[in-house]
């Protein structure tokens, strides 16, 4: 059962979907690469290791799964910014308000910001995403 | 031997594209992509996201991949036309219709801009995927930094990783 529906009010506070990060979590076979070597990300002018883009992404997926259910699976949409690295040992936690409700010919789409701060609290993801709930009948 | 504050020039891979290489409004031609059960299995794996529809059944009547999946193929189509390895900026999509197992999609991409901004290159590709039927299934738009490295730093010594990866989940 979707979280979201027609009756959720703007500013309504989705649910938070948190990680802690490890560096075997970007682990592919034996490659070296800027998400498992440090030295491969040195020379990319990185300080460290850092994680996977999508992977850290997905936890704002899996929210909008949670919250919207099939309206995410079809119709939704979803625009990220990476500010900044994520490092492979970081802590994440995905969080997100809803913004706005927009009448479409499928249903109601619910706007929301979304974003993840890491263990110090930096939005190291920001953006907006949304997706289709049921219209009330009756 | 690695140099400080320089951008890679090259990789294992070769040399590394360059921004002027890189030409807005070319195509990036397309690829057959289908899911198996085993590369939703992966995906989940990886994301630690187990939903009933993405590992038993769903209401599209069999298990569906999990969105996301969509990530790799139009970076592959990127990165047979260009070796960048750089970083990703920015990433929007739109989740049209469910990823079905063993379905083939025919995934199209294009160069749709660049630019440069605080002193470093950036370049946007997007990709649509159709599925046999001609029914959309997936749009993205991605726009990636060429190096976390300023450009005005020289382009020298060579790179550990490459853009250019095998084409698997």
């Amino acid at each position: 059962m979707a979280i979201l529906d027609a009756d959720t009010s703007v500013g309504y506070e989705l649910p938070q979907i948190a990680r802690q990060f490890r560096l075997e979590h970007f682990k592919r076979a034996d490659e070296k690469t800027i998400h498992t070597d440090t030295e491969a990300a040195r020379r990319e002018g990185l300080p460290a290791p850092v994680a996977v883009g999508p992977q850290v992404a997905a936890l704002i997926f899996q929210q909008l799964r949670v919250c919207f259910e099939r309206g995410w699976i079809e119709g939704g949409k979803c625009e990220l910014t990476f500010r900044r690295p994520v490092f492979v040992t970081d802590f994440c936690v995905a969080k997100g308000t809803v913004t706005r409700r927009e009448e479409t010919a499928d249903g109601v789409r619910l706007h929301c910001d979304v974003w993840i701060e890491n263990q110090k609290g930096d939005k190291v993801i920001v953006g907006n995403a949304s997706g289709i709930v049921p219209r009330r009948h009756g | 031997m690695a140099q400080d504050h320089v951008r890679i020039a090259e990789d294992a891979k070769g040399k590394r594209a360059t921004y002027d290489e890189i030409e807005v409004g070319q195509t990036l031609g397309s690829m057959e992509w289908m899911v198996t059960e085993d590369m939703i299995n992966q995906q989940c794996e990886m994301d630690m996201d187990y939903h009933l529809w993405f590992s038993v059944d769903s209401p599209w009547g069999r298990r569906i991949a999990p969105p996301q999946i969509s990530y790799r193929p139009p970076r592959w189509l990127f990165s047979r036309a260009y070796n960048v390895r750089g970083l990703f900026y920015k990433w929007e999509l739109e989740n049209v219709r469910p990823i079905m197992p063993g379905v083939t999609l025919k995934v199209t991409g294009s160069i749709a801009d660049k630019y440069v901004k605080n002193d470093r290159e950036f370049v946007v590709y997007q990709a649509e995927a159709v599925d046999p039927e001609g029914n959309v299934i997936f749009r993205t738009r991605r726009t990636h930094v060429l190096d976390f490295v300023e450009r005005t730093a020289p382009r020298a010594g060579k790179g550990i990783d490459s853009g250019i990866k095998p084409e698997k989940i």
